[in-house]
């Protein structure tokens, strides 16, 4: 069903890989590739194959000036909702947290959601276009 | 609401996440996968994903956006600040930056030899390549200061 040569990697760096795992498949709806705690699991969702590396990971490793890898920043997946207030609204009674509440753009509505490890997730619903 | 819309609602309703998240699933099986990265200057960032990973400018809203393709990503270049509402600051103050670890990973083949191009060309490294399980990697700068990733599996 998974065919990995059609999709491509995003690497999010976590605190913990299972707890990440319960996040991205309970609430957002992945499917579990690979999943070896402490250190790695990848999850699936359409052809975005999203990589969770834990400190323990090859990934966690320091860089040569000492700097260790760690979540949070702003760049994000982006995944596009059909209806943003009805997401919001399940997502906020599952306990998930927002970074902000729903804005609007020229492009359309956004809104930004935490990952338990404090990284970003974005939920977009585009604007509607004149015919 | 057109029916597809309130279907999908009244699934959402009579199943919860489940039944919703499944049929997300199965749309984005075509869509191309999105990432967005905040930027210092989208001019000088789309120039650096075309000119030196090799991504094409589907779209570009002067100063305030712009959306690249490679493969099935689309990565989306959001400012600083700016009209787009990946720009404004969040209720608590902060601010939208570039940085971080979260990034885009991208496949290549011989990743030897696209360190030593990129580095040619002027690119900055964070580390040097590094061997996990799943194969190779390393972790080059944007001119931002996003971090993008080059792996060769294996």
């Amino acid at each position: 069903m998974t065919d990995l040569s059609e999709m491509v990697s995003v690497r999010y760096m976590v605190d913990d890989v299972e707890q990440a795992v319960d996040f991205y498949t309970k609430v957002l709806g992945f499917e579990v590739l690979t999943n070896f705690p402490p250190a790695f699991a990848d999850v699936a969702r359409g052809r975005l194959r999203l990589l969770l590396s834990g400190p323990l990971s090859s990934a966690g490793r320091p860089m040569p000036d000492g700097v260790k890898p760690g979540p949070g920043g702003w760049n994000r997946i982006h995944l596009i909702v059909d209806d943003i207030e009805a997401e919001t609204a399940r997502l906020r009674a599952a306990g998930a947290a927002f970074r902000n509440d729903i804005l609007e753009g020229p492009g359309g509505k956004q809104v930004l959601i935490q990952d338990p490890s404090g990284n970003v997730v974005e939920l977009f619903q585009p604007a509607q276009r004149p015919a | 609401m057109n029916r597809t819309a309130a279907a999908g609602l009244a699934l959402l309703l009579a199943f919860g996440a489940g039944a919703a998240a499944a049929q997300d699933v199965t749309k984005a099986y075509a869509a191309p996968v999105r990432v967005r990265y905040v930027v210092d200057d989208v001019g000088a960032s789309a120039a650096f994903y075309t000119s030196k990973l090799g991504f094409k400018l589907d779209v570009q809203s002067g100063p305030y956006f712009a959306a690249l393709s490679r493969g099935a990503f689309q990565l989306l270049l959001s400012p600083t600040k700016g009209p787009g509402g990946a720009s404004q600051p969040m209720p608590n103050g902060d601010r939208p930056a570039p940085g971080g670890w979260t990034r885009i990973v991208l496949n290549v083949s011989d990743l030897q030899g696209e360190v030593d191009r990129l580095k040619k060309a002027g690119v900055h490294f964070r580390n040097d390549i590094v061997s996990g399980l799943g194969g190779k990697e390393i972790l080059l700068d944007d001119p931002s200061g996003n971090p993008v990733e080059l792996f060769q599996p294996g």
